[in-house]
Order: C-alpha cells, then sequence, then structure tokens
C-alpha cells in the first residue's frame, strides 16, 4: 500500500492537537484544575478548551485525507524575506533607514521601476512612517548599533 | 423620545472640530482601503489602529467606526468599474454593476445608485440601532455569568461553525484563538499561566501586533501571487460627478429595493457570523422576488441597490449588539471590540449607563460617517480609476512598512514586530490551507470575558453544570448553541442520505 504523502492540511491539526496536550498537561499538573473550596484554578478553562481542541484537531486530521495538496508559491514568501532583513539591518542601522533600505530595494531592484516611480514610492512611504508614526505619534524607533557607538 | 434625546446628546458629543475631522479622515481612509481590491475592511481596520493610540478613547473609536463603515461604500467601487470586488459584501454589486458600467455605458451612475443605496441603508440601519441598541442592553442586564456563558459560546461558535466552508476548520481556529489569549496572566487571580518562562509571554499577546500580523501582513503575502496581474478599467468614457446624476425616473427605481434591503440588512448584521456579506446575498435573493425594470444580473439599478443597501445596513445594525453585549459579528467587529477594550472601555449592558458620552457619541458619528461618506464618495468619482488601479507591485512594501511600524508602535519593542511577523506568517499559512482567521480573532477577543464568567458559574454552582440549564435565557442559548452545531451535521447527514439514494 502506497502511503499517502504528507501535506500541511495534515500538518495542520497535528500542530494544534500538540498545543492541545501541551496546554492540557502545563493545566492540569502546573496551574491546577479544581479546589474543593476555590472552585475553578487557572488550568481549568485551558484544560477544557485544549481537550476539546485535541477532539476537533483528530477530527480535521481525518477530514485533510480528502483534501487536495496546497501550495505556496515561492514569490509569496519574499516579503517575509524583506521582514526579516529589516528587524535585522535595525539592530545594527536602526529601523527607519532600515525600512528605506527596504522600500529602495524593492521597488528599484525586485519590480524594476525607474528611478523617478523608486524615488516618488520612497518619499511617499517614508512621509507617512516620520509624518504619522514619528511626529503624530511620537513613536521612537530605535537607533541601532552604529548610531549608539557614535553618539554615546 | 429618550433614546433621540440621547442621541443629540451624541451628537453634541461628536460634532467637535476634532471629532469631525477624525470622521472625515476616517471616511476617506476607509473609501480607499476598501476601493482598493485585495485589502478589505478587516485588514484596514488592523492596519490602521496604531494611529489612534494619540487620540482619546471617544475619538479613536470614532475614527475607527467611520473608518469601517465607509469601506463598506469603497468595496462596490472596484466591483463596479473592474469586476473586481473590494471586499467579500461587495461580490454581489458586481452583478449588476458591471454590467451597468460597461454594457449600458453609466459607470457614473452605477456608482452613484451604489453610494445613494448605501446611504439609505446605512440610514436604517443606525435608526433602528438608535432604539434597539438600548432596549438589548436592557436585556442584557438581566444577564448573570451562566447567561453571559451561554451567549459568549453561541458568538463564538457561530462566526466558527458558519463562517466558511469547513465547520470543523472554523471551530478549530475558534479553540486556537482562546488558547493564546489564556497566555500571560490569569484572568481571575493574576497568577503567571503559560509564560513559558518568558518575560515578554508574561504580558501576554499584545492585541494589535497579533492583528496586523494575522490580517494585514498576512494579506501582503497573498498579494505577492496578484502583482503582475494588470488592473484595467474598461471604461470608454470619462467619469464625471454632473455625468453620473441620476435622472428621477432613477431614483425611483433605486429607493424602494433600498430601503426594503435596508430593513432586512439590519436585522442580518444584529446575528452574530451573519454580517455585511450574508447581509448583500439576502438583500440580492430577495429582489429576485420582487419587479425589477431590467432582468437582474444585466445591469439593474434594482440589483445593485438592493446589495449595497443591505451591507451598509448590516455593518450598522452589527453595532448594536457588539456595543449592548460586548458580542462582535464579524471579524472587523472583533478588532473594534479589541480597541475598545484597549482603551479601558467594556462594551456591554453597562456602557450605555456608565458610558452615555461614548456609546451615543459613536453611534451619532456613524450617522455623521454616513453622510460625510456620501459626499467624499460622490466626490471622489473623477479621480477613482487613478485609486482603483494602483499596482499590487507598489502596495505591497507600503503594506510591509506599515506591518513593522504598525507592529513596533504598539510595545515600543521589537517584540510587537516579531509577533506581527509571527502571526503573519500563521495567517497566511492558515488562509492558504482553507482556515479563515477572523474566528481567532473574535475567539481571542473574547476569550477573557468567557473564561471570568464561566469559572464564576462554576464558583456559584460549585461545579454543577445545572447553573447553565436552570436558567431561562441561559437554557434557550444553549438550545440555540445545539442548533448552530447540528445544523451542518443533519445537513452533512442528509446529503449523504440524498446521494446514496441517487
Amino acid at each position: 500500500m502506497q502511503l499517502k504523502k504528507i501535506t500541511s492540511q495534515m500538518v495542520i491539526p497535528v500542530v494544534t492537537a500538540i498545543i492541545a496536550v501541551l496546554f492540557i498537561y502545563l493545566g492540569i499538573t502546573k496551574y491546577g484544575f479544581w479546589h474543593d473550596t476555590r472552585g475553578p484554578l487557572p488550568g481549568f478553562f485551558p484544560t477544557i478548551i485544549g481537550i476539546l481542541l485535541l477532539g476537533l484537531s483528530i477530527l480535521a486530521f481525518f477530514g485533510s485525507f480528502k483534501a487536495e495538496k496546497t501550495s505556496y508559491p515561492i514569490e509569496n514568501w519574499y516579503p517575509a524575506i524583506g521582514v526579516v532583513a529589516i528587524m535585522l539591518a535595525t539592530l545594527v542601522i536602526g529601523m527607519l533607514p532600515s525600512l528605506a533600505i527596504f522600500v529602495l530595494v524593492w521597488l528599484k531592484w525586485f519590480e524594476k521601476y525607474n528611478w523617478k516611480i523608486t524615488i516618488i514610492g520612497l518619499v511617499v512611504i517614508m512621509a507617512i512612517v516620520i509624518g504619522a508614526f514619528v511626529m503624530w505619534l511620537g513613536v521612537q524607533f530605535p537607533k541601532g548599533i552604529i548610531y549608539n557607538w557614535i553618539m554615546y | 423620545m429618550e433614546n433621540l434625546q440621547m442621541l443629540f446628546m451624541g451628537f453634541s458629543v461628536v460634532l467637535t472640530v476634532q471629532n469631525v475631522l477624525v470622521t472625515m479622515l476616517g471616511a476617506v481612509l476607509g473609501l480607499i482601503v476598501g476601493a482598493m481590491p485585495g485589502i478589505g475592511s478587516l485588514a484596514g481596520v488592523a492596519l490602521l489602529l496604531p494611529l489612534t493610540y494619540k487620540f482619546n478613547p471617544t475619538t479613536a473609536i470614532i475614527m475607527l467606526g467611520s473608518l469601517y463603515y465607509a469601506n463598506m461604500y469603497g468595496g462596490s467601487f472596484s466591483a463596479i468599474l473592474l469586476n473586481i470586488p473590494g471586499d467579500s459584501p461587495a461580490v454581489m454589486t458586481a452583478l449588476d454593476g458591471y454590467p451597468m458600467a460597461t454594457k449600458r455605458n453609466r459607470p457614473g451612475q452605477a456608482l452613484f445608485t451604489s453610494n445613494m443605496s448605501s446611504f439609505t441603508g446605512g440610514l436604517i440601519g443606525m435608526l433602528i440601532l438608535t432604539f434597539m441598541g438600548p432596549a438589548l442592553a436592557d436585556l442584557g442586564l438581566k444577564f448573570g455569568p451562566a447567561e453571559m456563558t451561554s451567549l459568549l459560546l453561541v458568538a463564538m461558535t457561530s462566526i466558527g461553525w458558519l463562517v466558511g466552508e469547513n465547520p470543523t476548520k472554523g471551530v478549530v481556529l475558534t479553540m486556537v484563538g482562546i488558547l493564546i489569549a489564556t497566555m500571560g496572566m490569569d484572568t481571575l487571580t493574576g497568577s503567571p499561566r503559560y509564560d513559558f518562562g518568558n518575560m515578554y509571554l508574561l504580558g501576554g499577546i499584545p492585541f494589535t501586533p497579533f492583528v496586523i500580523g494575522a490580517v494585514g501582513f498576512s494579506q501582503v503575502l497573498k498579494l505577492m501571487s496578484e502583482r503582475n496581474k494588470k488592473v484595467e478599467a474598461n471604461l470608454t468614457q470619462k467619469l464625471t460627478i454632473k455625468g453620473s446624476m441620476l435622472s428621477l425616473h432613477d431614483v425611483k427605481r433605486l429607493l424602494p429595493p433600498a430601503i426594503r434591503s435596508g430593513f432586512m440588512g439590519t436585522f442580518v448584521g444584529v446575528l452574530p457570523g451573519a454580517g455585511a456579506t450574508t447581509g448583500a446575498f439576502l438583500g440580492y435573493a430577495m429582489q429576485k422576488a420582487f419587479k425589477s425594470e431590467e432582468p437582474l444580473g444585466s445591469g439593474a439599478i434594482e440589483g445593485i441597490a438592493s446589495c449595497e443597501s443591505a451591507n451598509n445596513a448590516a455593518a450598522a445594525g452589527s453595532f448594536a449588539p457588539l456595543l449592548a453585549l460586548g458580542i462582535p459579528g464579524s471579524g472587523t467587529g472583533a478588532v473594534l471590540l479589541g480597541g475598545l477594550m484597549m482603551w479601558g472601555l467594556n462594551p456591554g449592558p453597562l456602557l450605555f449607563s456608565s458610558n452615555p458620552d461614548f456609546a451615543w457619541g459613536l453611534i451619532a458619528s456613524l450617522f455623521l460617517a454616513n453622510l460625510l461618506t456620501l459626499f467624499i464618495s460622490l466626490g471622489v468619482i473623477p479621480f477613482l480609476i487613478k485609486i482603483l488601479t494602483v499596482p499590487v507591485k507598489i502596495l505591497v512594501p507600503i503594506i510591509t512598512v506599515v506591518c513593522v511600524v504598525g507592529g513596533y508602535s504598539t510595545s515600543n519593542s521589537m517584540y510587537g514586530v516579531i509577533i506581527m511577523f509571527l502571526s503573519g506568517l500563521f495567517g497566511y499559512i492558515l488562509d492558504r490551507n482553507g482556515y479563515g482567521v477572523a474566528p481567532m480573532l473574535l475567539s481571542f477577543v473574547l476569550a477573557p470575558l468567557l473564561e471570568s464568567n464561566m469559572r464564576k458559574s462554576f464558583i456559584i454552582s460549585h461545579g454543577g453544570l445545572g447553573i447553565f440549564f436552570e436558567k431561562p435565557i441561559s437554557a434557550f442559548l444553549l438550545i440555540v448553541l445545539f442548533a448552530i452545531i447540528l445544523t451542518p451535521v443533519l445537513k452533512f447527514i442528509l446529503r449523504k442520505v440524498r446521494t446514496a439514494k441517487n
């Protein structure tokens, strides 16, 4: 008999079942389920929900055998890679320069827009960020190691 | 009469320069976000949530309310001009809107019909909300912990069970949302729970970055597949306000379906799990039973009027359970509720008596938003093609940057960005596999309320389940709950039986 290929449709209920078991285990052993005089303890509610989730995950797992394989186009992950790059670059050069470089690289080299559209796009996005978040909301974005090294 | 007096008091709260400007800003942003295909009201409200931090709670929620409301207007623009619904409630609008714009060569009139019907439906919904909201709150005052537990179970289950194609997946995500919400501090004792020794998790999963990621950033990842699509309007004439005016005959055709659907849509909006999309579908279906001058689907004014009026009325109607009982009817409602809670306001039966300024101010702001959005949406008609054809290639970096700074600004630490990023990936993977995230957001917001009421009920009953069946309201709600759960099961069995017979 040929084994059916593992798909993400099957993996999701397995993951939710593991989460359910973890919450049930910690709920009963660490946080407590019920006390004779105090009634329900902190683990009571998550344990009940965990039991329901476990049952439903098993149901969803068996239902997933009929489901078609899900595709994940590689290009859909590019913004995620971009956000990881922004997070790492923020540690070194700060968040605002990281965001500006991300927009520049995205529009000019990834989407291959000409310099005019790239600069307009960059100015509009940075105006939103600086205008709304820095000036309006007063958010102090991280400045990075290099800035801190020069200034202090 | 008392309700009308309170509504006037609400107008005195709203009619300050700041609140009017904020309502206008919400209306403009809502129209733009709603008009751009692929963003939608849920992502729109989530992405703009951090911008409201500067305001006081009343002004902040007024902005979010008008933004949500204007979204309903904006969704129809791309449906009419491009045959691409900006949001799910606008799917039905495209059926008659696009043929009216292209085959009948009346794009301006189709937009005008949509705007006028949205205004009419919204106005009916708001008038009913003015009278029904406080009545619902009075009923809610009779609710103890057992009734609230049953009501919350009905709300959560109906969204998880009824929204989407697969009820099991909906309920799985409802449970996941509840478990995520239990991380941090125990709601009753304040002791740490499921923090896994992490300092950040001790404070729980922050609401705003979680929502921005789950609906905003996941939307960016989905949009990537559409970035090479060319969006072009198939119009032969230039859009102008003058050229878009309706004749008296058109208005006579528009009003009866808009009024009928307005009433029907409001009551659909009150039901949890139904919302604007169901309202639009039912409004259109109801119009089929009435006479239309042109056949539905061929560009009939009646077709546009029926669904546009119903979806705006449903959006207004959904504020009744949200304000009076603290129960949102949709994912967007859950984000609004989360926003209210963030500002320390607890929607529920006591809101109308403890915070009348806020409750009535919000209702009055919806009236104002409805009027302002009508004028703004008519004013932007000449510029619509430019707004609608902004390439996805440019939207992707804009939304990504807004997600990152929005995630950071709520916690002033990279923890917010990490939560946004992880919930975005989680939301995207779930979406690709047919799990809609709306039930998870709803349960995430409502979980603390459900837990505290459930535990209080068990403390009162010393662990007995009878408390949920002894009280008539709770028993009735539990019957509703079982009916909701059993309906898809019975449908499934019936389908199997029919297939076997065939």
